[in-house]
């Protein structure tokens, strides 16, 4: 097992530093730069050279790679161009902010899209189950980004939630930061509302569609059957004894489903202006920050790593053959 | 009063950083000598009280408004305007600032400092704006900056690191709060020096939020269902109807400010040799393609289509937004396809093998690619409408939309393009401050920028006019010389316009005291009379 886990680990990080290397070069070889966007017509030849000097993206681009390569080692990102922040501590901010989001919805659609799925699984006909099963077609079909402009809108018509944005401005005093704990709470579980739906909807009902399939193949088992002509209760083997059996579709996609989630909840995040990785990465492509690009899709990756790396131990514990 | 806005400042320094909301910040912190009235297009005293101008129309002497404190309640002196200045010119900077903005003639202005309320401005030349350049120059506090400055480290200054509290200003707001991709949150300025008319102490609001709202979509939204108070750009002509929708409900002001000051432009690239040895050089750089160009779009329906009727024909680079220097005299094509076609036949271009296309006499296809931007609606669409009509007079279009940094690129280095649809913004509404654009050496004269000589009689000719004109202190006479830059202009046609957007703004029906101009910020030029309805 420690083999299996070292193994994920050393991909994990190379994935990481190929996926953040390869954004890097390729928003650096793209035409144009972060000055010329920037400066456009305004500014004389010897302006933009100075400038693409204090940034140090007149040097060969082999050059700024190996430095950014060594600065990176040492966890140093280098600074945004755009705005001179630092770019970890852009990272950092927006990364939690995604990762609230996404694992709030991961953690929402496999507590709805689980039970639901052994339940329309578990029982072959009956209108409820059809009904659950029609939900989940129609919300498979839907892209997170339909879901979320759908979801913007009721939330536009009805007022029931906040339509975009992490936070309010808050009744307090001048800067709006004298919020209690619990104001801020509240006020970020609204906020979460319409972007959280958004995310889980879906996942859920991929989740309900994978483990309603697994349910009714592992129910007609010759040893489900057999335990049931035992008279232990239905109820009791669905539950207890098929699901642990059948959970193992849904663990071994739930690292892919991290990425899914992760590049679903970019449109998301812009569609509800969350302050996450999507928006950070959006904005950072369209000015060619490039290190902010690179660090984007490093911390994109480490999700994706991460989710990976946690599916393939959930999936070594569900199922012994999976650590040959 | 909440506002939106669709990107995060990239500073807080203006001086260093020329985006739209480092502008709006800027409005709201900060405050100039003068300032251009963004309604009347005239200047007015701020923190000038009062000026004189000696006989040579050079040197001004500037007194200015005693008792006057920054935000942090140190007290603002004349040594403060030659701090702002001397940053402005800071050749230290590591990049552009704000210097080519206050220079005339590109050389500084001489400034000095008699005493703590007076300050003597010398133009190196004559030049006809005058103080009107100072709009350019929101007035730095020296106590918090001149170390950056003595550092060299001034380009670096009120970074986004920096702690809000370190930024000061003599503007109406502080700002107090900055939430990263969140929002920026300002507050009353209790030190502000302006009062009201009744002698009521200015801003009449005691908080300013800007929200970061990427999507326009969700400004929009946001207005409508008063999570918003306004927008701080223009609405879409797609955002119309839904805004018109809450206007008729009442709960948002809907302001139609007429045309813009710009319009989009479409110009071919003239530098010499753009084309080498291709066998299209022969027409594509003559002045007959542009022309015919001109006469062969229908304005009308380009303004219908383009900009979903919201938009109205324009002729030149100067639109009659621009009431001061727009000339109804400067001549204007029609819509005249069968004009178009003879002017193509003049330079060799016709149908010789009947497909209804042009060819020149080489039977080389009278086709060239049109570069323009990438995720720009008006911009794609107006590509698009201008492919669809010069096609009827048999020209070829290839439209290439390319992502803005990379078109911006091609734009500046003069390679890598026939054609271009693309936005080109007036910074102000003189001609004597955009001779980046009309003078053939400038950095703005995008069909064949920075020429080290004109390439051609007629721009030395404009070159010469405008040399006159930004000079010439007699308003009629500088007014003259520009309408005749101007008929040389669509004379020649470098640059092709075809229709403005019409400028709507919105915000919300609680909001009282806009003074909406069509410059940007629309709304926020004027924020210290802004006032909301409880």
């Amino acid at each position: 097992m420690l083999f299996f886990l070292l193994r994920r680990l050393v991909f994990a990080g190379f994935l990481v530093f190929a996926v953040s290397s390869a954004s890097l070069l390729l928003a650096e070889l793209a035409p144009g730069d972060y000055v010329t966007g920037t400066l456009g017509f305004s500014a004389t030849p010897e302006e933009m050279a100075a400038l693409r000097a204090r940034y140090g993206l007149d040097r060969p681009l082999a050059e700024q790679y190996v430095d950014w390569l060594a600065r990176a080692a040492r966890f140093d990102f280098g600074r945004s161009l755009a705005n001179g922040r630092p770019v970890a501590d852009l990272i950092s901010e927006a990364a939690a902010n995604t990762a609230l989001l996404a694992t709030t919805a991961l953690v929402l659609a496999t507590f709805i899209g689980l039970p639901l799925g052994v339940f329309s699984g578990a029982r072959a006909g009956g209108v409820l189950p059809g009904m659950v099963r029609a939900a989940s077609v129609f919300l498979l079909s839907m892209p997170p980004l339909l879901t979320s402009l759908f979801l913007v809108f009721l939330a536009a018509r009805t007022g029931w939630f906040p339509i975009g944005g992490m936070s309010s401005i808050g009744p307090g005093g001048p800067g709006g930061n004298m919020e209690s704990f619990e104001y801020v709470a509240i006020d970020l579980l609204r906020h979460m509302v319409v972007p959280v739906l958004a995310l889980a909807l879906p996942l859920s009902a991929m989740f309900e569609r994978l483990q309603a399939q697994a349910t009714a193949e592992v129910i007609a088992q010759p040893y489900v059957l057999a335990t049931l002509a035992r008279g232990v209760p239905r109820s009791r083997v669905v539950w207890r004894d098929a699901l642990k059996a059948a959970l193992r579709p849904v663990a071994s996609i739930y690292g892919l489903v991290v990425g899914t989630l992760l590049s679903g909840s970019f449109a998301v995040e812009v569609i509800t202006t969350w302050p996450g990785l999507g928006s950070l990465m959006l904005n950072a492509l369209r000015a060619r920050d490039v290190y902010l690009v690179a660090g984007c899709a490093a911390a994109g990756s480490i999700f994706l790593a991460a989710g990976t790396l946690v599916s393939d131990a959930a999936l070594a514990l569900v199922d012994p053959r999976a650590r040959e | 009063m909440v506002a939106s806005v669709r990107t995060e400042p990239q500073s807080f320094n203006w001086y260093t950083q020329h985006d739209g909301t480092t502008d709006v910040l800027t409005f709201l912190t900060q405050a100039r000598l003068v300032r251009v009235n963004r309604v009347t297009q005239e200047i007015e005293p701020w923190l000038a009280e009062r000026w004189t101008r000696a006989d040579d129309g050079r040197s001004y002497t500037v007194k200015l408004r005693a008792n006057v404190t920054f935000a942090d309640g140190h007290p603002f002196s004349a040594d403060d305007v030659l701090f702002s200045f001397a940053a402005a010119y800071d050749p230290k900077g590591g990049g552009p600032t704000i210097g080519g903005d206050v220079m005339a003639g590109g050389q500084p202005l001489r400034v000095s400092a008699p005493d703590p309320l007076t300050v003597v401005i010398t133009f190196p030349v004559p030049f006809a704006p005058g103080l009107r350049l100072l709009d350019n120059l929101p007035i730095l506090p020296k106590h918090k900056l001149e170390a950056a400055l003595q550092a060299g480290t001034f380009a670096d200054a009120w970074s986004l690191s920096t702690p809000v509290s370190e930024i000061t200003g003599l503007g109406p707001f502080v700002l107090t709060d900055f939430r990263p991709g969140q929002r920026l949150v300002f507050s009353r300025n209790d030190r502000y020096f302006r009062k009201d008319s009744s002698g009521v102490p200015l801003p009449y609001l005691d908080r300013v939020v800007v929200d970061i709202v990427p999507d326009q979509n969700g400004q929009v939204l946001r207005l409508e269902t008063g999570q918003a108070d306004m927008m701080t750009s223009e609405a879409r002509p797609e955002d119309y109807a839904a805004l018109k929708r809450a206007a008729d409900r009442g709960r948002v002001q809907l302001v139609d400010l007429g045309g813009a000051l710009d319009a989009d432009s479409f110009w071919i690239n003239l530098k010499p040799g753009a084309f080498g040895a291709d066998p299209r050089a022969t027409w594509l750089q003559r002045d007959e393609l542009r022309q015919a160009i001109s006469f062969g779009v229908d304005r009308k329906a380009f303004a219908d289509t383009v900009f979903l009727g919201a938009g109205v024909p324009v002729y030149g680079p100067v639109t009659p937004a621009n009431r001061k220097w727009f000339s109804s005299a400067v001549p204007q094509t029609p819509y005249d396809p069968a004009r178009a076609e003879a002017l193509l036949a003049g330079i060799g271009l016709t149908d010789g093998n009947g497909d209804g296309m042009l060819e020149d006499a080489r039977g080389v296809a009278a086709r060239f690619s049109l570069t323009t931007q990438k995720g720009q609606t008006a911009l794609e669409r107006g590509a698009q409408v201008l492919r669809d009509e010069l096609k009827k007079i048999g020209l070829a279009v290839d439209i290439v939309a390319l992502e803005g940094n990379a078109a911006v690129a091609r734009f500046v280095s003069g390679q890598g393009y026939e054609a271009a649809y693309f936005h080109i913004g007036m910074t102000d509404v003189d001609p004597a401050l955009q001779t980046e654009y009309w003078l053939s050496a400038g950095g703005f004269h995008v069909w064949n920028l920075g020429q080290k000589t004109p390439a051609t009689a007629w721009e030395r000719q404009i070159d010469e006019l405008m040399a006159r004109q930004t000079a010439a202190l007699d308003e009629g006479e500088r007014k003259r010389t520009f309408d005749e830059v101007q008929k040389i202009f669509a004379e020649h046609l470098p640059v092709v316009h075809f229709a403005a957007p019409r400028i709507f703004m919105a915000a919300s029906s609680r909001v009282m005291g806009l003074t909406p101009a069509v410059q940007r910020p629309q709304f926020l030029w004027s924020p210290d009379s802004l006032w909301v309805r409880p």
